[in-house]
């Protein structure tokens, strides 16, 4: 069960990391590309958390990080939402929980992320999200989501503490 | 049992939050202006926290940026080391040329832009994500008198424009290298009103309608905004010069390659001028 604390702290997570990622994670560009931090600290929800909370926290961040891009409302919430909910359920049926396995799957999962999201944008009318850089971005993003993930999981582990007294 | 109800829970949830996503989608797009008012008033909410850590991080972002760049950064030093010594050989020409772009605009009946109301406005991020490469946001807004549709220039000329409805101390603007950006424009000297679509990040302007074949036009002609048929720019700002000439047979125009006269990459200052065609109308 969620308790009041876990929503409280899930929140101030989801608020410092978006606010961080405006004011210091997009400039960091490594070949004019920045991490995917909102779309990382999704999936790591969803490895923490299961699918029903991946779900519901990628759908807040996606929220979250629309606000300040020029695409449609909601497109980011709805692929947020989409890969929160799949690693939460993939984690639920099939991944251990070792370290490595939760890195590797952020990476991954970024990749996977970022090409739904320009393809579903595209298909929504957005331009310029399916082009050749979309394939670099996938890159040096998963790279980030490789450094960025560990921290991710703690975060999500510090503000989900009811998840450990709920484990066998 | 407990984890098939979780699951099922789970699937519920999830379908609801994309039925709300997809409903935010189509509202959207639609332009609720509600909606647009909530999320005004939820980045003006968050606003002051992002200034202050954007003022705090600023040293960081920016020594990130001299260390992945510093290669990049000896050679545009070399590169503007050059050019300056050719610039200090070729000033009395430039200011003659300018002198000339300005007789030319007069002598086509072109007015120059600079009396037209303008606000100054500082770059406050290049770019938040990694798909909107072709915008910036600046830090003026509708509480300035910006609007959806302002041209913006740098003292080169175009670099964007307005888009979307500004919120009321911030504002995007589309740079003029984004594929989907569109201006009317005129080569200097012509009289065919031409369009010139952004051709990508580094790549010159494409102009490939509205120039008929015969039409005198060479290499390093300057092209303006034709400022003509309700267009959304005055006419009159510089665009940039014509860098490649091609002919397109099958439908008798001429094809251009046009280099922007204004650098749109690593902008700290832009001028948004306050035009609105439809005032400008009789």
């Amino acid at each position: 069960m969620s308790s009041r604390g876990d929503y409280a702290r899930s929140g101030l997570v989801v608020l410092t990391v978006l606010v961080l990622h405006l004011a210091l994670f997009s400039d960091l560009r490594v070949l004019g590309i920045a991490p995917e931090v909102p779309l990382a600290l999704a999936i790591t929800a969803g490895l923490v958390g299961g699918s029903q909370r991946g779900a519901v926290a990628g759908f807040v961040i996606g929220l979250g990080i629309d606000l300040y891009l020029p695409t449609l409302l909601g497109l980011s919430a709805f692929i947020y939402a989409v890969w929160g909910y799949s690693v939460g359920l993939l984690q639920e049926r099939i991944f251990r929980s070792a370290w490595w396995i939760n890195t590797g799957v952020t990476a991954l999962a970024t990749v996977v992320g970022l090409l739904t999201y320009a393809l579903f944008g595209e298909l929504l009318g957005e331009t310029n999200l399916y082009t050749d850089h979309l394939y670099s971005v996938m890159g040096v993003a998963a790279a980030y989501s490789l450094l960025l993930s560990l921290p991710m999981l703690w975060l999500w582990r510090w503000s989900w503490p009811s998840l450990r007294r709920q484990e066998p | 049992m407990a984890a098939g109800t979780r699951s099922a829970r789970s699937r519920v949830t999830l379908i609801f939050l994309l039925l709300t996503s997809a409903t935010l989608l189509t509202l959207d797009a639609r332009d609720f202006e509600p909606l647009g008012r909530t999320e005004e008033a939820l980045v003006d909410f968050l606003s002051p926290l992002r200034d202050r850590l954007d003022d705090l991080f600023d040293p960081v972002g920016d020594g990130w940026a001299g260390f992945t760049g510093y290669d990049d950064l000896e050679d545009e030093n070399q590169s503007l080391r050059e050019q300056l010594q050719q610039l200090r050989g070729q000033q009395i020409l430039e200011s003659d040329a300018a002198a000339r772009l300005e007789a030319l605009l007069a002598q086509v009946g072109l007015p120059y832009v600079q009396d037209i109301p303008n606000v100054v406005a500082e770059v406050i991020t290049a770019n938040v994500g990694n798909f909107d490469r072709y915008s910036v946001q600046i830090n003026r807004g509708s509480a300035d008198g910006l609007r959806h549709g302002m041209p913006v220039v740098t003292r080169g000329g175009l670099v964007g424009r307005i888009d979307g409805d500004p919120q009321q101390g911030y504002a995007r603007v589309t740079l003029i290298t984004d594929p989907e950006f569109e201006v009317g424009v005129l080569v200097v000297g012509t009289d065919d009103v031409a369009l010139a679509a952004g051709g990508g990040d580094g790549e010159p302007l494409r102009v490939q309608t509205g120039l008929e074949i015969d039409t005198a036009v060479e290499v390093g002609d300057q092209v303006v905004t034709s400022g003509l048929d309700r267009s959304r720019y005055p006419p009159g700002i510089p665009v940039g010069t014509v860098s490649e000439l091609d002919v397109d047979d099958a439908r008798l125009q001429q094809l251009l390659a046009v280099e922007p006269s204004a650098n749109p990459s690593g902008l700290s200052f832009v001028t948004v001028l306050l035009y609105d065609p439809l005032a400008e109308q009789p």
